[in-house]
């Protein structure tokens, strides 16, 4: 890994300059000749109930508009907005059992914002205004918001394949018990000297990225489907939409526009299904639908709220026996990643301390909530806020130090990984809890804080986490990527990577300038048009770099090798002997014989043939090196983050008066961007563990699906922050990397929940931890006292 | 629910004061005059609709922030949150409504946002009309038939509600210049920093070296409109300030207030903080708008 010439490098960003000038191209800024535009009529009066009538008629008659749609007016199939079915091979997707559920328009409402019709019009005004007048009337039915109201045996079933309205549960056949698990939970709690166990809520936070949906589709004269999108997953969502409307994927066209952060909002279709529903009826012209915050809050997946138990054993010496948990999440209205996360939960569980035996049960309930799906971290942060607290609960009763405990007990390089049976095969997770023990000096203030008395007390705490890069084996990691040589020795990497501001198409472009030897100026990204690139599962699970740098890795070795062969012809020399250095191919000890990869490269397409001889020079064609990647591993990405904080014990005012990130990310392939998804990963798990979440009222009517209610912490909320890289080359990821885009919002959550406790005492058991809860918790504790 | 179209208005664009109190003449409740816009845009994007919109753009001379030391203080209709911060005079001596000014909204909201548009949205949360409420003042309305004062004290009167008719225009707001002694200070809980209060206080104190001669007390977010707290006002007026005083006044504010639940906070969760925030932000005042 010596002497790395772009990789480890902090160079410009592909995207900075049009972002900041506001050169970028967003869909909202894309218009096409002839645009219509569409607006949906959603229910927003109840969270339950059954359309009785719709009368369109008097929207149909208003000015400007072109169409008025109904269910019964677009295809009638049903469909799963999330593509988790089409990243698992077939036999386990039989096994997870997911369904289609959804429709473009519907006549039973289950959740606050269901769409009921649609208004296609020449001017969004237009078009609003007629919506305004499609009037809907409603038989209302019982609401029920959390997994306990839904499973209760006379609550009205949202599926009847889904009896219970238990949407999933860890399948027997895969999972017996109904459980992930290893050992026996029971005989080891018998053997603990040490039991602590409780129960705990975790918050339906919302991504919040900053574009809201905006969608574009036309059916063109060709009858091919074309959809401006700024999905995660371009070519799954291809596939969706041809498996939707009965097309070949060849009719079937996504454009990438730059994408305003995705987090997993857009980790499968959004509302690419209505869009293009819309324009299917009106062919020939664009339509275009623009979400509002509100919309795009209620039709977008959130985070996995809900209830989540947990029960650890340990012997005196601090060994850790059980761990027994179960998170009852409370789904949504819809099926789509009910399986998934229901997982994931319980595999970061299981990936990250040595018990004897452990048993997690996950289990998605349908609930008349917005859906759930993927959001960073999936699953991640909830386990963290529970796992982590409890282990603290544990130390504190063990009297060991939580670092301590941790460091001694963590899972690492042999053990099982989060998937049981896939050993972990790098980890420095030690070095990451001893450089940050030293950063912010753990010890000293640990000591310090232990017996305040004052109304402001400080308190620091420690979380750790495991996580992946990308999914596999769990999950079919796949990326095509073809690398295309221009005459000029110039290459354009083409392939489906979609960059959600991450950096990724930045890193990418590092690793092939580093792996052709070529400088960075010489790449050129073509993403975005899945006419043009290969298959690729899409932006999740911190995979891009992991997965797309490994095809782009491969495929820009292919070009190397082919133009090492070429020149070998033409010095007459073995490939053995040759090295590139600038650009230029020399013969090892001899200084006159080489050959300019430009040299080769204008051969093969402007001058392959002796014009008077007909004679072929070197080897004609032009050089295109190509790459279908499949990861061998999931190289597993490791950190620990330590948090101190203050607590106003008058008000219940939380402050966090520092962190600090210590990551094992392998290599740092851009380390601004890494710190930089650090950063940003940070400021969202402080948000999920002290401020934000989805309120509803007793009718399921969201009280803050926007920007004025929902409280995310901004840059003023945040502490003095320190992210430590620490670089430990995994040896699966290219050039060593590891994933980072979730890590970074996990051991926050944890640490900051530990701090608390270290500060008050106390453990606040549900999210966020509100100066309203705090107060609450200290004023059951002096009346318990006295 | 908000929309990305907001409903037909025409914009009119008075040149003068006169021009303008004949608009609203004329238009009366069908039109709502346009300040900064922060409050009025926010209502057009939901579900708010009006005829006319008569903005004060173009309005001459009442971009004014003056300070007398006899007059007082003197707030024109578009004078800005930036020009309260950038004021030395206010910061020196109404550091309440300079302390409010400093943490309301945002940069961007700050420069366009007014503070008599702060004063005219009436709502029960309002930073800086709390902190002049506490200060005292008296708002100068004129409409076609003539001028008129009201005092600060008589201007809320529900929620969202004020005593300005609607053929009025809001001049300019008048606050007494203070006399050797007076403290003030304001201070506000939000959820995260660039937030609506959830709870916020102001008081103005004339003291005599320790002595408390006399005292305004306002609360935020605890009923329909701001309040003051005649009860802690009592205790203050002719005390020396005390930590038992502190805390006798501390236990009284709860019976002085009536908050609810809502998205930002709780009930029960207000009446218990709300006494900390006062004593508070009475030390505050006493500190010279140093914590602590
Ligand atoms: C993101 C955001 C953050 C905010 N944060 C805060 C905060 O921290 N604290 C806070 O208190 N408020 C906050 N607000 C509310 C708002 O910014 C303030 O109330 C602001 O002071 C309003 O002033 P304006 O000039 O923008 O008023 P406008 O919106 O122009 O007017 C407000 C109302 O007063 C009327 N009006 C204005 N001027 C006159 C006049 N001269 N005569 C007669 N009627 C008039 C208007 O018709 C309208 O009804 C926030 C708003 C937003 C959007």
């Amino acid at each position: 890994m010596e002497d790395l010439k772009v990789v480890g490098k902090r160079v410009e960003r592909v995207d900075v300059r049009a972002k900041v000038t506001g050169g970028a191209l967003y869909a909202a800024d894309v218009q096409l000749a002839g645009m219509l535009y569409g607006k949906i009529v959603r229910c927003y009066d109840h969270a339950h109930a059954r359309v009785t009538s719709l009368d369109l008629s008097e929207a149909a008659k208003c000015k400007g508009v072109i169409k008025v749609l109904g269910p019964k007016d677009v295809t009638q199939k049903e469909y799963n907005a999330s593509v988790l079915d089409m990243m698992v091979s077939a036999d386990m997707r039989g096994v997870l059992g997911d369904i289609d559920d959804q429709s473009i328009f519907t006549d039973h409402v289950k959740h606050y914002g269901d769409a009921i019709a649609a208004v296609i019009a020449t001017s969004e005004e237009a078009a609003e205004r007629a919506a305004e007048k499609i009037r809907v009337t409603y038989e209302e039915l019982p609401v029920y918001m959390t997994a306990e109201a839904a499973k209760h045996p006379d609550a009205l079933q949202f599926r009847p394949e889904k009896p219970g309205n238990l949407a999933f549960q860890l399948p027997e056949m895969a999972f017996p018990d109904n459980a992930y698990a290893w050992g026996d939970v029971e005989d080891s709690f018998a053997g603990a000297d040490i039991i602590v166990e409780d129960s705990f809520y975790v918050p339906k936070q919302k991504q919040c990225q900053m574009e809201p949906g905006t969608y574009i589709a036309l059916y063109d004269d060709q009858k091919r489907l074309n959809c401006w999108t700024s999905t995660q997953m371009p070519k799954l969502v291809q596939k969706k939409l041809a498996n939707l409307f009965e097309l070949p994927m060849t009719r079937v066209r996504i454009n990438i526009t730059v994408i305003g952060g995705g987090f997993g909002a857009r980790l499968g279709m959004v509302l690419e299904p209505e869009t293009c529903a819309l324009a299917m009826a009106v062919p020939g012209r664009p339509v275009k639908l623009l979400s509002t915050r509100e919309e795009d809050w209620v039709t977008s997946p959130s985070r996995h709220p809900g209830k989540y138990w947990m029960k650890m054993g340990f012997k005196k010496d601090g060994t850790p026996v059980a761990c027994d948990a179960r998170f009852e999440n409370y789904k949504g209205a819809y099926y789509v990643d009910a399986s998934g996360t229901a997982f994931t939960t319980g595999a970061w569980l299981g990936g990250m301390y040595k018990f004897d035996s452990l048993r997690y049960r996950g289990e998605s309930y349908y609930t008349n909530q917005s859906i759930c799906g993927a959001f960073r971290g999936y699953g991640n942060p909830q386990t963290n806020f529970v796992m982590e607290q409890m282990v603290d609960r544990g130390c504190a009763e063990l009297g060991v130090d939580p670092i301590e405990w941790r460091r001694k007990w963590h899972k690492t390089i042999g053990d099982d990984g989060w998937c049981i049976g896939v050993p972990y095969n790098s980890c420095a997770l030690d070095e990451c809890l001893d450089r940050a023990s030293a950063a912010i000096g753990w010890t000293e203030k640990r000591a310090k804080y232990k017996n305040q008395t004052g109304t402001v007390r400080r308190g620091i705490g420690v979380a750790v986490m495991n996580h992946t890069s990308g999914a596999m084996p769990m999950l079919l990691e796949h990326t095509v990527c073809d690398v295309l040589m221009h005459q000029d020795a110039t290459v354009t990497i083409n392939l489906a990577c979609s960059d959600m501001g991450q950096g990724s198409h930045t890193t990418l472009r590092q690793v092939a300038a580093e792996t052709l030897g070529f400088p960075y100026e010489d790449v050129h990204m073509s993403v975005g048009d899945t006419d043009a690139a290969g298959f690729d599962i899409g932006a999740h699970a911190s995979r891009t770099l992991y997965v797309g740098g490994g095809a782009v890795k491969q495929a820009c070795e292919d070009v190397r090798r082919q133009l090492f062969d070429r020149a070998a012809l033409e010095l007459e020399e073995d490939v053995g002997n040759l090295y590139m250095e600038d650009k230029i191919i020399h013969v090892k000890g001899s200084s006159n014989k080489s050959i300019s990869v430009q040299t080769i490269a204008d051969q093969g397409v402007n001058n392959f043939m002796n014009p008077e001889t007909g004679e072929l020079i070197g080897q004609p064609g032009q050089i295109q090196g190509y790459a279908s990647f499949f990861p061998p591993h999931n190289a597993p990405p490791f950190g620990a983050t330590i948090a101190e904080v203050e607590v106003d014990m008058e008000t219940g005012e939380v402050r966090v008066i520092e962190l600090v990130n210590a990551h094992d990310v392998g290599r740092a392939i851009h380390p601004g961007v890494v710190e930089g998804q650090l950063d940003g990963g940070a400021q969202q798990g402080l948000g999920m563990v002290l401020t934000e979440e989805t309120y509803y009222d007793d009718k399921g009517i969201c009280l803050n699906n926007n920007f004025t209610d929902y409280k995310m912490f901004g840059p003023s909320d945040m502490p003095k922050m320190t992210n430590i890289l620490v670089e430990n080359p995994d040896p699966t990821g290219p050039f060593g990397a590891k994933g980072v885009g979730e890590a970074g919002i996990v051991p926050p959550v944890g640490a900051t929940a530990n701090a608390i406790f270290n500060a008050i005492g106390i453990q606040i058991l549900e999210a966020p931890i509100t100066p309203e809860k705090i107060l609450k918790a200290l004023a059951e504790k002096e009346k318990g006292l006295s | 629910m908000t929309s990305r179209v907001m409903a037909e208005f025409d914009l009119l664009l008075p040149y003068s004061v006169s021009e303008a109190v004949t608009l609203l003449a004329s238009h009366g409740d069908k039109a709502a005059v346009l300040a900064g816009g922060t409050d009025l845009l926010v209502a057009l994007k939901f579900d708010y609709a009006v005829e006319n919109i008569i903005s004060l753009a173009q309005v001459p001379g009442l971009d004014k922030l003056t300070y007398d030391p006899e007059g007082g203080l003197t707030i024109g209709a578009r004078v800005t949150l930036v020009d309260i911060l950038k004021s030395a005079d206010v910061k020196e001596h109404y550091p309440a409504l300079w302390q409010a000014a400093k943490v309301f909204a945002t940069p961007q909201l700050r420069n366009t946002a007014t503070v008599l548009g702060n004063i005219l949205r009436a709502s029960p949360a309002g930073d800086c009309s709390l902190a002049l409420y506490a200060l005292g003042g008296t708002l100068t309305l004129e409409s076609a038939s003539g001028r008129r004062e009201v005092d600060l004290d008589d201007f809320w009167l529900s929620y969202g509600v004020t005593a300005r008719k609607n053929d009025e225009l809001a001049i300019a707001l008048q606050v007494p210049a203070p006399q050797a002694g007076q403290k003030s200070a304001f201070r506000r809980m939000t959820r995260v920093t660039e937030d609506l209060s959830k709870l916020n206080a102001a008081v103005c104190l004339q003291m005599d070296g320790d002595k408390c001669l006399s005292a305004r007390v306002a609360m935020g977010c605890v009923g329909p409109t701001l309040v003051r707290l005649p009860k802690v006002e009592k205790i203050l007026r002719q005390a020396g300030i005390t930590p038992d005083l502190l805390q006798e006044i501390s236990d009284t504010v709860a019976s002085e207030i009536a908050p609810i639940d809502d998205i930002r906070s709780s009930a029960d969760y207000r009446l218990k903080v709300a006494g900390v925030l006062v004593k508070r932000v009475i030390m505050l005042a006493l500190n010279g708008g140093n914590d602590q």
